[in-house]
């Protein structure tokens, strides 16, 4: 068994992985690329954040300069007049909608899925598994017409819905293969205590799975967060906009105007980044899981 | 009521909520989009029944054909780029020093970030005029490769993929260190001991041991890439004149912006049975090797 010192990536276990393809001599060649190619992969990022403090002056003549003085009045602006302030609350409302709807759900689903004996429960959990290898814009027309006809199109709910119903089954995986951890002994004590079923769900299980479920909050928020496609179609009314769809009809509306579009962008993106660097090492677990095990 | 007859009420009660929302809004529009096909609708007042007319329709119509292309390009440029990318750095990047957590959390970072904004960064990096990367070439003496990156159509969609593999190398990244931490410590000393080093120890021991994972990865490759949309709808829309149109802007662009959503639902339809092929195809075809 490998010793896990990195929250199961079981780093470590070869002390010198560049070694076994360079003399160890020549091995801070092999740092030095990897130093440059993940300053490459993080550049366009770096470069949005400069960009968003300079002038548009500034921006066209020395694209690669530092600002000469550090403009925050972008940001202001940005905020003001793509309204992001109303486009930041509307993301807010219909992340955590969402985010809460899919942890109760999937949470359930994934105890009965895992802990129960049915008849049923092959069929349901493969049911679950086709969901995750539709491609979701094939669904954004009949979702459409649907969300039409029952009259909920440009509400939260038209986002909300969909979004918890299409992360149900990644949350049900995570948590329940967590779930199989935890032994059997737990819900018969807890049913000797007089507990039903609801009252072990709520009382045992549902505080036991808060690792999982933590995974699937982080998992769910990244998503909904930066859901485009479902926002652009299903969303007209301009004071339900979400983030990402604000920021895409801005950029058309002020095309050349880029030191404005560049601070919009940059606070867009700064929520998740600061999520991604707090919760760094369940994040790529997460996502991880979450994918593969389907 | 019996004990089974609670359990019974439990399941019943606590799986509904979850598969009524599931059924609504996941699994009924699949079909409901099939059916949808066979009708000619504006999307206000009646609908025509017109049978098999909109899946001939776009079965015809070589911009289909042309979106189709252009997403095998991004699913062949996400496996061959995105998949040897992460496992070459798998390789290396498996300790804790703070260096290379750095180089993974770099490495990772852009699949938290909205795909619109990459597709607005990508788009200003790539502009003729004031994007960097023509201001880079310019610099450094190599006009003569100067090109209109996204409005060209020769290159456009390869210009496109450059985007789609950067964001997405992350997973695939740690899912090869987690598969390579799981070859057992025994091969790995037996090979360093028959002095297994570099192009060998890859590929004789590795590779073969994580055969399994290069499966579920180039499978997850596949469906991923099949989902792109976001990305390419904001960096060109699926332009100039349908260059870099994909099957997803090409069913938003035939449906929302002309109303045709009976042509729209077709579409739809062939997107899923096409997504469904390429996925259980290359199932099959990783079972023989």
């Amino acid at each position: 068994m490998k010793i896990t010192t990195d929250g199961g990536l079981a780093l470590d276990a070869d002390r010198a992985p560049l070694s076994r393809f360079l003399k160890p001599k020549w091995s801070w060649i092999g740092n030095v690329l990897l130093l440059v190619y993940a300053l490459l992969t993080l550049y366009p990022l770096v470069w949005l954040f400069i960009s968003s403090f300079k002038t548009n002056q500034e921006f066209f003549g020395k694209p690669f300069a530092l600002p000469t003085t550090w403009n925050f009045d972008n940001y202001k602006r940005a905020w003001e007049i793509a309204d992001l302030g109303t486009a930041f609350v509307n993301s807010v409302i219909v992340t955590v909608s969402s985010i809460v709807l899919t942890l109760f759900l999937g949470t359930l689903t994934a105890y009965i899925l895992s802990r129960l004996e049915f008849r049923f429960k092959g069929v349901l959990m493969s049911l679950f598994v086709i969901g995750m290898l539709i491609p979701i814009h094939s669904t954004l027309v009949p979702l459409f017409i649907m969300m039409n006809k029952i009259g909920i199109l440009d509400t939260y709910a038209s986002l909300i819905l969909p979004y918890a119903a299409f992360e149900l089954p990644v949350a049900i995986f995570v948590v329940a293969a967590y779930l199989t951890s935890v032994p059997k002994d737990l819900e018969e004590a807890a049913m000797i205590d007089g507990n039903g079923y609801w009252g072990t769900f709520f009382r045992i299980i549902m505080p036991l799975a808060v690792p999982a479920m933590a995974t699937v909050f982080i998992l769910g928020f990244l998503r909904f967060w930066n859901d485009f496609a479902f926002a652009l179609v299903f969303i007209n009314d301009q004071s339900l906009k979400t983030l990402p769809l604000s920021l895409s009809i801005f950029s058309d509306g002020y095309g050349t105007d880029y030191s404005l579009t560049t601070a919009a962008m940059a606070i867009a993106v700064i929520p998740t980044i600061i999520v991604y660097l707090i919760f760094q090492e369940q994040i790529m677990k997460g996502m991880v899981a979450g994918s593969v095990k389907g | 009521m019996t004990i089974s007859g609670r359990l019974r009420t439990f399941i019943i009660i606590g799986l509904l909520p979850a598969l009524l929302i599931y059924s609504v809004f996941v699994l009924i529009p699949i079909f409901w989009s099939a059916y949808y096909g066979f009708f000619s609708w504006k999307g206000i007042g009646a609908s025509t029944f017109i049978g098999f007319d909109n899946y001939a329709e776009a079965l015809r119509d070589p911009i289909f054909w042309r979106a189709l292309k252009n997403n095998l390009i991004i699913v062949v440029a996400s496996i061959g780029g995105q998949l040897p990318i992460a496992l070459v750095l798998s390789l290396i990047l498996r300790k804790s020093t703070l260096f290379q957590r750095f180089v993974r959390s770099a490495v990772f970072m852009p699949m938290v970030v909205a795909s619109v904004v990459i597709g607005m960064i990508w788009g200003y990096i790539y502009h003729p005029q004031i994007g960097i990367l023509n201001f880079i070439l310019d610099t450094v003496g190599l006009e003569s490769w100067i090109r209109d990156w996204l409005g060209d159509p020769g290159i456009n969609m390869y210009s496109v993929s450059v985007p789609v593999i950067w964001a997405n190398i992350g997973p695939y990244l740690i899912l090869f260190i987690s598969a390579i931490q799981n070859i057992s410590s025994e091969i790995e000393d037996a090979a360093k001991i028959d002095g297994a080093v570099g192009g060998k120890w890859l590929y004789l021991i590795v590779i073969p041991m994580i055969w399994d994972t290069i499966k579920v990865a180039i499978v997850l490759c596949i469906s991923g890439s099949l989902k792109a949309f976001d990305l390419i709808f904001v960096m060109t829309g699926g332009g100039p004149a349908q260059s870099t149109e994909l099957l997803a802007t090409y069913m938003y662009n035939n449906t929302f912006e002309v109303f045709r959503y009976g042509y729209g639902s077709a579409v739809s339809t062939l997107i899923i049975v096409i997504s469904m092929i390429l996925v259980l195809g290359s199932q099959l075809l990783m079972r023989r090797k």
